[in-house]
């Protein structure tokens, strides 16, 4: 089922492919915050993000006469999104500093104040494993998939998603006492 | 006790089948540490779907429509070179027919009211090219009714196209209406870049 169901879609949709202005108006307010929140979990900034939510619209106005019907509008949609978060990441070179992310956590004490929250440590991942953890844990994507949308991989993808599920675990103080 | 690695939990918590898979499903039956471990793996999920939905700061549309109308702008670009290459065709179609000894499909008249209309096409793309409307700042109502001109002047150059390759049965005639067309929407959007929009009644 689609979690973004957009009324009279098939309307819409034949509308934007014949370049109407107010219908890709239409799809773009209907898709805005999903395709934004994508691009946020997977991108550094929020620049980054508002710019790549622009460019998958762009190529949603583009290429609207490619999709067919079969699936989803979001499901559609959420691809190209995802794709151009992860170019954009590619574009940008972020270093995957790893040792750096790990000496800029707080370390945890015995009285746990210093533990951080879900939302901090999924922004101190490094970008490529935020993305994997996003896409597959959230957005559903398999391993195949992700390996495939960033050039990598299956078992790329699924080392990236236990060292992520590694990290977290530690960072939230949530390692169970052997 | 040697316990599950996070890959085995994860294939295990994913419900993936992988060589080992039923050796680690049955530690995790008598192993209340791996027990544990599972289950707070099924539980981020939960967490990271229950993140608030992170919302732009400002309404993105205005960039995405601008960047819009500017492809549309450079599209327009390669097909005012596309007409101009279609008329460049029609002319030499129409020497050739001078030319030849067989007896015109049209009259005369018919055929230099055709060259006319598409010397003022031509007349009229070059001057649009002159002026140079991507480089300018436009205000969105013009921008607008500039996008739906060019979108039907492209859809009349297919037209003209498809007339020329299967000439209509009343011969030059439908081609001449067809460019007649095409200089009034040139002439349309000249004015629309010269004067703004609101100013030629659109």
């Amino acid at each position: 089922m689609d979690p973004f169901p957009l009324a009279d879609a098939e309307q819409v949709v034949s509308r934007a492919r014949r370049g109407d202005q107010a219908a890709i108006e239409a799809l773009y307010r209907a898709f805005e915050g999903p395709v934004y929140n994508v691009a946020r979990r997977i991108c550094r900034s929020v620049e980054d993000a508002e710019d790549v939510s622009q460019e998958t619209f762009l190529e949603v106005a583009r290429s609207i006469r490619k999709y067919r019907g079969e699936g989803s509008l979001w499901g559609w949609i959420r691809a190209i999104v995802a794709s151009k978060s992860l170019m954009r990441l590619r574009r940008n070179r972020y270093r995957e500093t790893e040792e750096l992310h790990e000496n800029v956590m707080p370390r945890r004490r015995e009285d746990g104040l210093l533990r951080m929250d879900l939302e901090a440590a999924l922004e101190r991942l490094p970008d490529v494993s935020r993305a994997v953890v996003w896409l597959h844990d959230v957005e559903g994507y398999t391993h195949a998939e992700i390996g495939e949308m960033m050039g990598k991989t299956t078992s790329f993808s699924k080392s990236q998603l236990a060292r992520a599920h590694e990290r977290l675990r530690r960072w939230l103080g949530e390692e169970v006492a052997v | 006790m040697t316990h599950l690695t996070m890959d085995q939990l994860l294939e295990l918590r994913d419900g993936l089948t992988e060589p080992g898979g039923a050796a680690a499903r049955a530690h995790v039956a008598h192993c209340p540490h791996c027990q544990a471990e599972l289950e707070r793996l099924h539980q981020r999920v939960a967490q990271l779907k229950a993140l608030p939905t992170l919302t732009p700061q400002r309404d993105g549309w205005a960039a995405v429509r601008s960047r819009l109308v500017k492809a549309r702008h450079r599209r327009f670009a390669w097909g005012g070179a596309g007409g101009l290459a279609l008329a460049a065709s029609i002319a030499l179609v129409l020497l050739l027919r001078s030319a030849s000894p067989m007896p015109p499909s049209s009259s005369p008249t018919t055929q230099a009211e055709l060259e006319a209309a598409m010397l003022e096409s031509r007349l009229l793309e070059e001057a649009l090219t002159q002026y140079a409307p991507e480089r300018r700042v436009t205000d969105g109502y013009t921008a607008r009714v500039a996008a739906e001109l060019e979108d039907r002047i492209s859809a009349l150059d297919q037209e003209l196209q498809v007339t020329q390759m299967a000439p209509a049965p009343d011969g030059d005639r439908a081609l001449l209406e067809l460019w007649r067309q095409r200089v009034g929407l040139m002439d349309a959007l000249v004015n629309v870049h010269l004067t703004r929009a609101s100013n030629v009644g659109l």
